[in-house]
């Protein structure tokens, strides 16, 4: 009586666990059993092991929300998205109007735009650090300047200004641009064309005035996802940084994202396992509370249910 | 005067898309303009446009290098996407069948927790899974390179979208000839999704290849590197060979690069009509 | 697939003991000899830069015969690598570091190597075993001394008219006059220096980072001095920066990017195959009345991983390879690259560090060597190189970064010394 109540009708409580148990129970070993391990870790002192016994309580969190390394850490973070977010959108919606429009050789400006999205963020990091912008005569980037006459830059070297930056976000704008790129041509296919002869027959000219009153506001649906992709794989940033920035000696103090600052504390030589689970959690704790904001915000979850 | 305008705005944008094609075609042609070159050529004071004489031995000088395993690498990586790519389909597709067509009262709760995953980065789990996938004696292994990366929540969400949209009618059919979920999902659902697997199955691919931080940390045995992480370990080398980091850097992406044109219309249909932007 | 190849590599000495391939070599790289039966161990190295390292610790490992060795060669963050196996049940028995951590060493990761060496301590140059003691016992048998130093371009300096820097005022003016539109007049790192330097400025102005009675040796106005002094470098563009290889790599010296550059001993053979005889080494120079010429030395040391299966065979192993078979050790250290042997005895005969820049450098090493001690953590020099990146790149008041670099270093001797493990 029991075990049919636990099948459900025709069996499809057991159905349903076939589907989605393995990859339910995969999810939950691999993502919510290493949260509270790092919970766990997170009140201890935990150099160089994974099962502590020095119990510590909030020290770690206490060490971790006063370190201004962390603090700096976040600040790069809100600096790289402020920048990385608006340019990759502004170029991936730029080329997606343009493409769409071509009459010939779509296809090809098109795998043009997307091909960098095949590369791993390793290769262009190496090609942009050691051709591109290297800081000595040979790197393209000097070699342009000095035929100008301008002195060589060490664009990743150079904290003021900052050049490092134009390094890193011009690497992950070539890298993700065609990726958006594809998902706006996507939304620009869907509009209807009726809109447009619409506004044809009520005189508005092609350019900006048809761009802000129909296509614009048809590619909501898309400019949101965009926006929230954009923004966790801000979040996620640590391969061009370690690639373009890290020596063997280590790595410097600035341009250094909380994946990367985790990394050196939890996985370097230090090994503080405790202290970098407490920051894990704050981490999580804090974009928890922005992704709900940033849901609210665009009104999302309420088609859901 | 108006067709004019209209025709300087067109040959004005033709113009710009030319001019960012070639900026962004500028990395692939430094990758093989140094990768053929001798080492003199690139770090001459004098820019070359291309080597004068092209150094196919490069290549044969990479794969003889015993110090970094670049075949090795090549078929770990191979492996990994492969394997990666047909789990992460069969796990997540499952998954998102179940969520959106076998009615359960605790489907949503279920479908909100899988969600959940979704917006905990990287940063977060990768210190505990590190340690879990130690303690279960992974490290160095193909299982700990693969096992953890397989359930991605992404991947499970766009499938249960595209199910919420598949047509009933189909399924009702099979079930009138007397087939259960099971065989209705084999028979039925999955032949007519080819575009959608397509679509998933490459950005998991492109992803699984390319991947860094994952086999930088449990790869740690050479014989266990991938691509990524032997690239990576010349650029802190004692001392850097350009040319020979440039053509690995053409072998490592040369394999991605064939996959990629080959598929890109799927990814591009697979994109619109699996609402992946939606 | 660590598990899979340690199976491949034991039947093919498997197959070696049943005679069927012993006519054909023994380039198996294990196993070999007449025993073969002791057990399996595995012994890790990083990746050396030079040519034939790899071939000869595989050499000795075969003619090893009391276990079967087997060598691990390991490229890329090596220290990084060998902290992560550490903590899991598939680490190396028997490896080198460049510590070993003192985190490793109270956590009772490595084992206690001190019956080892104890017939030939003194033979060991004591800066570098030093760092591989704490209170009292050796947890690492120093294999070769390395040792940084300043290297200059003797045509370029003559152009320019200037002497060889004897203090580091000298070195910012004679890097400065060095300096033109195609040449940069030092190399200090990528970074400018923050990381490779270290201590070293430190130890120039008479300083060091900890002091004899184990409290912060920097807490003095000398020290923000001396660093003040490597943002001049900076901010006078004398420093070349991001060039494709770092200071280890000898590469920018001798393609003409810069006309000095810090760079460590090894670089020695390939600067004198580039440049022959025009060039020459200097030690850091002093800055102050209480300073001194220094340079930094170090020692990579072989130790044995105490929570590993065959303990007592590793320490057997490398009783053996580090403090017996003297004949391997002078071949490891002057045959491929150039490193001074970690045994005094050696050192002193060798032919090969008997003349010209290469005597020079020994005689740097032997009277201004100077080493980092093993209670300076991780997280205390993170927190100084950060500091002192700030300093040279940002301008910031090196006062006032020491003083955030001094509270952490406080709090950090005070967690190794307070409490014992």
């Amino acid at each position: 009586m029991l075990l049919r109540k636990l099948l459900g009708p025709q069996n499809r409580n057991l159905w349903f666990w076939v589907f989605v148990g393995p990859f339910a129970i995969g999810l939950a070993l691999f993502t919510y059993v290493p949260l509270a391990w790092s919970l766990y870790l997170s009140f201890f002192d935990a150099h160089n092991t994974v099962t502590p016994e020095d119990f510590v309580g909030l020290a770690n969190y206490r060490t971790m929300l006063t370190d201004s390394a962390f603090q700096d850490s976040l600040l790069t973070f809100v600096v790289f998205t402020a920048v990385i977010v608006p340019a990759t959108f502004a170029l991936s919606l730029a080329l997606a109007l343009m493409v769409n429009r071509l009459r010939w050789m779509q296809a090809f400006f098109r795998s043009v735009f997307f091909l960098p999205v095949a590369c791993s963020y390793v290769v262009a990091a190496l090609v942009w650090k050691l051709s591109i912008f290297n800081g000595v005569r040979f790197g393209l980037a000097n070699t342009v300047l000095g035929w100008f006459g301008s002195d060589q830059i060490a664009w990743l070297s150079t904290t003021d200004p900052p050049w490092y930056w134009l390094v890193i976000v011009t690497v992950r704008l070539w890298l993700q641009a065609g990726f958006y790129m594809i998902l706006f041509l996507a939304g620009l296919q869907r509009i209807p064309k009726t809109l447009y002869e619409a506004a044809a027959v009520d005189g508005a000219r092609e350019g900006w005035q048809v761009f802000r009153h129909i296509t614009f506001p048809q590619l909501r649906a898309t400019s949101v996802a965009v926006v929230l992709l954009l923004v966790i794989n801000s979040f996620q940033a640590f391969d061009e940084f370690y690639n373009l920035l890290s020596s063997a000696k280590g790595y410097p103090p600035y341009a250094r994202p909380p994946l990367v600052h985790l990394y050196i504390l939890a996985l370097g030589k230090e090994q503080n396992l405790g202290l970098g689970s407490a920051g894990a959690v704050i981490l999580a704790l804090i974009i928890g509370v922005a992704t709900v904001a940033q849901a609210r915000f665009f009104g999302l979850g309420r088609r859901e249910d | 005067m108006h067709d004019a305008l209209v025709r300087a705005g067109r040959a004005l944008r033709v113009a710009l898309l030319i001019a960012l094609a070639a900026l962004f075609l500028i990395p692939f042609y430094l990758l093989l303009r140094n990768g053929l070159a001798r080492e003199e050529d690139i770090t001459a004071p004098d820019w070359t446009l291309f080597p004068t004489d092209l150094q196919w031995g490069n290549v044969s000088e990479l794969f003889a290098d015993t110090s970094v395993p670049m075949a090795r690498a090549l078929l770990n990586s191979s492996l990994i996407a492969v394997a990666t790519t047909l789990g992460t389909l069969l796990l997540a597709s499952l998954a998102g069948y179940g969520l959106a067509r076998i009615p359960y009262r605790y489907a949503n709760a279920v479908f909100y927790a899988i969600l959940g995953t979704m917006m905990v980065p990287a940063a977060v789990t990768f210190v505990p899974t590190f340690v879990l996938v130690s303690t279960l004696g992974w490290i160095s292994t193909l299982r700990g390179l693969i096992i953890p990366t397989l359930f991605s929540a992404f991947a499970c969400f766009i499938f249960r979208q595209y199910f919420l949209g598949f047509p009933k009618e189909l399924e009702d059919a099979a079930r009138v000839d007397g087939l259960g979920y099971w065989r209705t999902y084999w028979r039925i659902v999955v032949p007519n999704s080819r575009p959608v697997f397509a679509a998933v199955g490459t950005i998991i691919f492109i992803g699984a290849w390319n991947a860094f931080l994952w086999p930088l940390v449990i790869g740690q045995d050479r014989d266990a590197w991938t691509v990524q992480v032997a690239l990576s370990t010349f650029t802190t080398a004692q001392t850097i060979n350009l040319h020979q980091l440039f053509i690995a850097a053409v072998v490592s992406i040369l394999p991605l690069l064939v996959v990629f044109l080959l598929l890109q219309r799927y990814i591009v249909a697979g994109v619109e009509r699996s609402g992946i932007d939606e | 697939m660590t598990i899979s190849r340690r199976t491949l590599l034991g039947t093919t000495s498997g197959l070696a003991l049943t005679g069927a391939l012993a006519a054909c070599g023994s380039n198996t790289g294990r196993g070999g000899g007449g025993g073969g039966g002791g057990p399996e161990l595995e012994h890790w190295y990083h990746q050396y830069g030079e040519q034939g390292v790899e071939q000869a610790v595989k050499k000795y490992a075969d003619a090893y015969d009391k276990a079967d060795v087997s060598i691990q060669w390991r490229p890329g963050d090596y220290m990084q690598q060998l902290s992560a196996a550490l903590l899991t049940k598939d680490g190396p028995d028997v490896f080198e570091t460049e510590g070993p951590e003192l985190d490793q060493i109270r956590g009772k990761r490595v084992a206690d190597l001190t019956d080892l060496i104890k017939d030939v301590k003194d033979d060991y140059n004591p800066a570098v075993l030093a760092t591989k003691t704490y209170e009292g016992k050796v947890y690492g048998i120093p294999q070769v001394v390395d040792m940084q130093l300043l290297y200059y371009r003797k045509s370029l300096l003559d152009d320019a008219g200037v002497e060889p820097p004897r203090t580091l005022d000298a070195l910012v003016d004679a890097a400065k006059k060095l300096t033109t539109k195609k040449t940069k007049g030092l190399f200090l790192g990528n970074d400018g220096g923050a990381a490779v330097l270290g201590a070293t400025p430190l130890q120039a102005a008479g300083l060091s980072f900890v002091s004899d009675d184990g409290t912060v040796g920097f807490d003095d106005p000398a020290a923000a001095k001396a660093l003040g002094k490597l943002r001049a470098l900076y901010a006078d563009k004398s420093l070349l920066l991001g060039a494709p290889s770092d200071w280890s790599d000898p590469a920018a010296f001798t393609q003409g990017l810069t006309a000095m550059q810090w760079s460590g001993l090894w670089a020695l053979p390939a600067v004198k195959k580039a440049l022959g005889d025009d060039f020459g080494v200097l030690p850091f120079p002093k800055d102050g009345a209480a300073g001194k010429p220094t340079v930094p030395v170090g020692a990579f040391a072989a130790a044995v991983n105490a929570k590993g299966k065959h303990v007592a065979a590793g320490k057997a192993y490398l009783k053996w390879l580090w403090v017996e078979k003297e004949d391997y050790q002078e071949d490891f250290a002057l045959s491929y690259g150039f490193h001074i042997p970690a045994r005094i005895s050696l050192a002193k005969k060798a032919k090969k560090l008997q003349e010209g820049a290469a005597a020079e450098a020994v005689k740097l090493a032997t009277e201004n060597g100077f080493s980092n001690p093993l209670i300076w953590t991780t997280a205390a020099n993170n927190a100084y190189n950060d500091a002192l990146s700030r300093i040279i790149k940002d301008g910031k008041d090196p006062d006032a970064e020491l003083r955030k670099v001094v509270r952490k270093a406080q709090s950090e001797l005070a967690r190794v010394q307070g409490k014992p493990s």
